[in-house]
């Protein structure tokens, strides 16, 4: 259910690892929201491709723009660039691409829920370990230099302290806000 | 398990994250962002993951550790697949000889 609404990766297992029961409502849909703020700049750079769209075939688009069907799809529009750069996404291209990325992801969740407990004991064969494999190479995904990951060494040691100190999950948002905070300065400083 | 207050959990992600697909679209069509608010966009993503996985770095069990720097060290050679591997497979042969 999750996966078929939400159709966002990354804050899928941020949204795991945090789940409590309850879970914290403020906290997962905040952090969901910091995670996939990408899309924000991602909305941004595609707008001038989907311009001939009505509002509410844009609006559509918009639901299934993943990180796969934007850079394909963008990269698809701008080889029919014309002189203003304003070359058009092309709609079957578009939703072809979404609907199989969309079905795949269902249906391995689907599988997943079905093998899931049957696996036993996770712990002793390392199953935990899966998550922060994952993680890492998500984050050497987004690897631009080590100045750029300053920041993130700043989140790591703030939500490790707070993590120790403090029950629960704020160790996310509080080593999130800190990392963030350091990029804002460092940014600052540059251009001093 | 489908209680209320997960369903009411799952929702509200749901929506907060269409949000920021749209509201990409219609806040910054026409605009464009200062070099210092990209630099801390860009920042987002890579200081959630991280934080996400701190606990990892503060486990005490010893198998534990090594096996995240096991890890690490494979998910700056290897892609994902591998890596899960790797991990998964270091975490269960330290766990299994160190306890």
């Amino acid at each position: 259910m999750m996966c078929g609404l939400n159709f966002a990766g990354g804050s899928e297992f941020v949204a795991i690892e945090l789940w409590r029961t309850p879970p914290v409502l403020l906290l997962i849909a905040g952090m969901t929201f910091l995670i996939n703020s990408r899309h924000l700049l991602m909305g941004a750079a595609i707008t001038p491709h989907i311009r001939n769209l009505s509002t509410r075939k844009a609006l559509l688009a918009l639901f299934f723009m993943v990180d796969e069907t934007w850079a394909f799809g963008l990269e698809d529009a701008r080889s029919r660039d014309d002189a203003q750069g304003k070359g058009q996404l092309s709609l079957p291209f578009y939703f072809g691409l979404a609907a199989g990325l969309y079905v795949t992801w269902v249906a391995s969740t689907a599988i997943g829920t079905v093998i899931g407990p049957r696996i036993g004991n996770p712990d002793a064969i390392g199953f935990d370990m899966a998550f922060p494999a994952v993680f890492l190479v998500l984050i050497k995904g987004l690897w631009k230099g080590y100045k750029a990951a300053i920041p993130w060494l700043v989140s790591l040691v703030v939500a490790c302290v707070i993590h120790l100190s403090v029950p629960g999950t704020w160790y996310v948002a509080g080593g999130t806000l800190s990392g963030l905070l350091t990029a804002y300065l460092l940014s600052g400083r540059e251009e001093c | 398990m489908l209680n209320t207050q997960n369903v009411l959990t799952i929702l509200s992600m749901a929506l907060v994250t269409y949000l920021t697909r749209v509201l990409g679209y219609w806040a910054l069509r026409n605009r464009t962002l200062s070099a210092r608010a990209t630099t801390v966009l860009e920042a987002v993503p890579g200081c959630v993951l991280i934080c996400v996985i701190a606990p990892a770095f503060t486990s005490p069990r010893p198998a534990n550790l090594i096996a995240l720097a096991v890890t690490i060290l494979a998910a700056t050679r290897l892609s994902i697949l591998p890596t899960v591997a790797v991990g998964v497979g270091s975490a269960a042969l330290l766990r299994h000889f160190m306890g």
